[in-house]
């Protein structure tokens, strides 16, 4: 589900670097405020243990096994916006160290997993509280959207996926998430049976119910919505760049303006928190 | 090991190792985009990507076969999806799709062999990303072996316990094996964070001062950038 560099269309990446950039300096503030000094070295080993979790196989079947993909977990141990930060490190690192993701599609995979995943991994659990169906579903969740997310961006990049093949790969989907559900609810009931204050130092399940599920209303829409508007990627690729033979400078003048817009955004938002901070 | 093959490489000392991480990022940023933007028929200008690559990594005296080796990970994801585009009659765009995935990432990995961790990320802070991101970048990486390492041996041990069958009930021993492993986890960062107390730190960290940006970084930055814009414009 981490997406390469090459895939991405210059309008498509370049959309998606410029709405994480902005949204991981807003999470990263949260977290720094929710986050008390003795808990930060434990968000750096947490995104390390989530690192490592992939190692450990779960059997699923005859000759099939899968692993933690960890959204849902980080989420329901440390809260959400630690959790997306967590998840962006984590992105970070796979992108430059482990070739897993590409550095210009890094938005585009950090929208997907850290931001977007992890609050589907959340959601859940803020609307129905520490329940097996809850954590499942936290888990389930978490990872379809990120999937379908990817399979949305991937599509309106041009990558052409019809018929057979897009409900191969949505069915595929559903099994990876209905795995990822278990595992985070062997996981969970794992670790709670060996301390369960490790637990109950994660956020208190809100005691509003509309807004969770406002939220969770929304997240549904932004992924179908995702997955509609790649089934005319012509449409959007005419209204987002010229067509193949149109002059490629504009193109290059669309990739080089969006990077220079994320740097402006990624200036401007430090200034700002800087300032928040000294005031 | 993979990754502290890399760590090793980015230690070393040559003429791209010595420049300014932050002409090093401003460089790939570039090389990226114009990979991006190249069409799928300019296959000339993909070879012509591939040289400059070849010569940076040669600049950086490093071993051009186990960087390719490393990049060529991203492959069986984008040959899958090259398939599916050759198979719908586009060729070209398959080609491209593989040329493309593979020499960014051959750029990627060709920045954090020649610059080590500590000195990107001072260049990413320096570029005002957040503290706190950085923090925990730091942190996962500085941890990352050690749990890795303790998670493939607590694998080890399981399958020296129970063989090479697989039942159902080896769900629940993976499940107690991660609890274990997250138990671990959880105990070492309250030990790092009383070990990070007795050296005195007192809840933020000091970065030092960023080395100054020299001419010869803006120079290596134009030489990049014209290189880059060259091919582009010129293929």
């Amino acid at each position: 589900m981490h997406i390469p560099d090459g895939f991405l269309t210059p309008p498509v990446w370049g959309t998606l670097d410029a709405i994480s950039a902005p949204a991981v300096a807003w999470v990263a503030r949260r977290a720094q405020r929710d986050t008390q000094d003795h808990r930060i070295p434990l968000l750096g080993v947490m995104g390390a243990f989530v690192f490592a979790a992939q190692m450990i196989n779960f059997p699923v079947g005859p000759g099939t096994s899968g692993h933690l993909v960890g959204g849902a977990l980080l989420a329901i141990v440390l809260g959400p916006a630690a959790a997306a930060l967590v998840m962006t490190a984590i992105l970070l690192l796979q992108a430059l160290i482990f070739q897993d993701g590409g550095v210009l599609a890094l938005g585009a995979n950090i929208f997907n997993m850290a931001l977007v995943g992890v609050a589907a991994g959340y959601l859940p659990y803020g609307l129905w509280g520490r329940k097996p169906v809850s954590i499942f579903a936290a888990g389930a969740f978490s990872v379809m959207t990120s999937a379908c997310l990817a399979l949305g961006q991937l599509r309106i990049s041009g990558v052409p996926m019809t018929g057979s093949l897009l409900w191969a790969s949505l069915g595929l989907f559903l099994v990876s998430a209905v795995i990822e559900g278990a595992i985070t609810v062997a996981a969970v009931r794992a670790i709670e049976r060996l301390n369960s204050v490790w637990l109950a130092g994660g956020p208190a399940p809100s005691s509003s119910r509309a807004l969770p599920a406002l939220a969770m209303a929304l997240l549904v829409l932004v992924v179908v919505g995702t997955l509609i508007a790649s089934t005319a990627p012509d449409g959007i690729q005419r209204l987002t760049a010229p067509g193949p033979d149109a002059a490629w400078t504009l193109r290059v003048v669309d990739g080089i303006g969006g990077l220079i817009l994320i740097l402006a955004l990624c200036f401007l938002g430090g200034k700002l928190i800087s300032r928040r901070r000294s005031a | 090991m993979h990754h502290l093959v890399i760590d090793r490489w980015s230690r070393g000392s040559s003429s791209l190792h010595a420049r300014d991480p932050r002409a090093k990022l401003a460089a790939l940023l570039v090389f990226l985009v114009a990979v991006s933007t190249t069409p799928p028929r300019a296959q000339l200008a993909f070879a012509a990507y591939a040289a400059l690559l070849i010569f940076a990594v040669h600049l950086a005296r490093l071993p051009i076969r186990g960087l390719a080796g490393r990049a060529a990970l991203v492959l069986p994801f984008s040959a899958t999806f090259a398939l599916i585009t050759w198979w719908s009659g586009d060729a070209l765009h398959a080609l491209a799709l593989a040329e493309k995935s593979f020499l960014s990432g051959m750029a990627a990995l060709l920045l954090v062999s020649s610059t080590p961790l500590t000195a990107w990320t001072s260049a990413l802070e320096s570029w005002h990303v957040p503290r706190m991101l950085i923090l925990v970048i730091q942190f996962v990486y500085r941890y990352l072996f050690v749990i890795a390492e303790q998670a493939q041996r607590m694998r080890w041990a399981a399958l020296c316990r129970r063989g090479a069958q697989q039942s159902y009930f080896d769900f629940s021993a993976a499940a107690g094996l991660l609890g274990v492993l997250f138990a671990r986890s959880w105990e070492r960062a309250d030990g790092i964070y009383h070990a990070m107390l007795a050296r005195g730190f007192r809840g933020r960290f000091v970065p030092a001062p960023p080395p100054p940006f020299r001419a010869s970084d803006a120079l290596f930055f134009t030489a990049c950038l014209g290189g880059c814009l060259g091919i582009r414009m010129l293929l």
